[in-house]
């Protein structure tokens, strides 16, 4: 995971879930942000697929139910091919 | 273990109950928990049929999280015949435990997968989390709109729920309904404008034979979109026995159309109060012939005694032959929504001009009614 990852998906993730960005952590999750509700984890992904330029397949969705989960679905998918 | 959507089986039932009882307890209300039986008991799938419905779940190791119906059934889309999905009753545990928040997406983008023409159906208003998601999704969504006819104004008045939802319009609708004011209003916003068919007569069937196939052959070209409406179809969803009154309308030297109408009084109902109300549930003609079948299905309601006669419907003809009979439109909370590979094909895709044909008969059928 590099800063500059982290840095792209807690601006997002802060946007979308409608709280300061000081408070979006890697241990941020739906079960300790209030807003992290069904409709705004959409929003979320839909975010992140416009700013990666990529698709979620549905199985990566529901594992992204928190930021060390989202980087770690990310790193994979921007991985570049060997 | 990652969670996986797969067809609802046997072995699952316990998993389905225990997922239910987890609703339950995070104060769901019943109507919203998932069938505890894998074979839907309306249109299960079988034989040949072309319309069917298959329930699947979101599955975590032995953990039921989730679920959602898929009611396939053909439609004629642009004059072609076409499989279409009508998405429903999707319910995740993410709406009693945020930790599975992503489930309800996880659920529609697999749907959407397996399906791309998928549609939605009803859903209760635009501010509802489904709609929310859909719009995120770039579904196209229109509004389905909703007509009475009141028959009895002053019953009316005393037990319909937007009059009675503040004190003083109970108080209002009360004194209008005691001084005949409410009916002479009302009467008087119901004018009749349409003319039958010369030698229109109606009559009660107990099922569709082959003059239903003749017209659904005639005027099903007539529409965008429409279900399939023949007479195999029909006989699935409206047999004999059930609550429905099939009437067919005929005019001195044609079969005009048929509805299929409900008469139920309703006790304590949250919208309806204790009315007896009638429904024109589903219908067809072509749209030439709207006036007179929408004006035969409503008198035979008001002949049966019902207080009010309600329907939805969204082709233009129609709505115009609702208005026509005297028909009032009220607010309506009854959606249509097209996933983007449905939706591209409808284009102009906008509640005045959508040439589809949909109305209560579609999605679940009429329930609630």
């Amino acid at each position: 995971m590099t800063a500059v990852l982290f840095d792209r998906v807690r601006r997002i993730a802060a946007d979308v879930l409608e709280v300061p960005e000081a408070r979006i952590t890697v241990d941020s999750s739906s079960e300790n942000v209030e807003t992290w509700d069904s409709v705004h984890h959409l929003n979320l992904t839909l975010a992140l697929e416009q700013e990666f330029n990529l698709q979620f397949e549905p199985e990566e969705i529901d594992e992204m139910s928190n930021l060390r989960n989202i980087l770690s679905v990310l790193g994979r998918k921007l991985k570049p091919a060997s | 273990m990652p969670i996986s959507i797969q067809p609802y089986t046997e072995d699952k039932i316990a998993a389905v109950r225990a997922f239910n009882a987890r609703l339950a307890a995070g104060g769901i209300a019943p109507e919203f928990h998932f069938p505890e039986h894998p074979v839907p008991h309306w249109l299960p799938k079988k034989d040949d049929r072309h319309i069917y419905q298959e329930y699947f779940l979101a599955i975590d190791d032995e953990f039921v999280r989730g679920g959602f119906i898929l009611k396939y059934q053909e439609f004629l889309l642009g004059g072609k015949t076409q499989v279409l999905a009508y998405y429903h009753l999707p319910v995740s545990e993410g709406i009693v435990n945020r930790k599975f928040a992503g489930i309800g997406v996880h659920m529609l983008r697999s749907a959407m997968k397996m399906q791309p023409t998928l549609f939605a159906l009803g859903m209760g208003g635009f501010d509802r989390p489904l709609p929310t998601m859909l719009k995120a999704l770039r579904w196209e969504m229109a509004m389905v709109p909703f007509f009475f006819q009141v028959n009895h104004p002053s019953r009316f008045l005393r037990q319909i729920a937007p009059f009675r939802s503040s004190s003083a319009r109970r108080a209002a609708a009360g004194l209008a309904a005691f001084t005949g004011a409410g009916w002479l209003g009302i009467k008087a916003l119901q004018r009749i404008h349409s003319r039958d068919i010369p030698g229109t007569s109606i009559e009660v069937i107990p099922s569709f034979g082959s003059w239903a196939d003749d017209l659904w052959q005639r005027c099903s070209g007539s529409y965008a979109l429409i279900a399939k409406r023949d007479s195999a179809t029909l006989n699935i969803l409206y047999p004999g026995g059930k609550s429905f009154v099939c009437l067919r309308v005929a005019g001195a030297d044609r079969i005009a159309g048929w509805a299929v109408v409900l008469d139920t009084q309703m006790r304590n109902n949250k919208y309806f109060g204790n009315l007896r109300v009638g429904s024109i549930a589903d219908c067809l003609a072509a749209p030439e012939d709207a006036p007179a079948v929408v004006g035969a299905a409503a008198r035979a309601l008001q002949t049966r005694g019902a207080d009010l006669v309600i329907a939805n419907h969204s082709h233009p003809a129609w709505r115009q032959a609702f208005r026509s009979a005297g028909f009032l439109e009220g607010p309506s909370n009854f959606i249509f929504a097209a996933a983007p590979a449905l939706a591209e094909k409808l284009q102009p895709f906008d509640s005045k001009q959508l040439d589809a044909y949909l109305n209560r008969g579609d999605g679940d059928g009429p329930v609630n009614l």
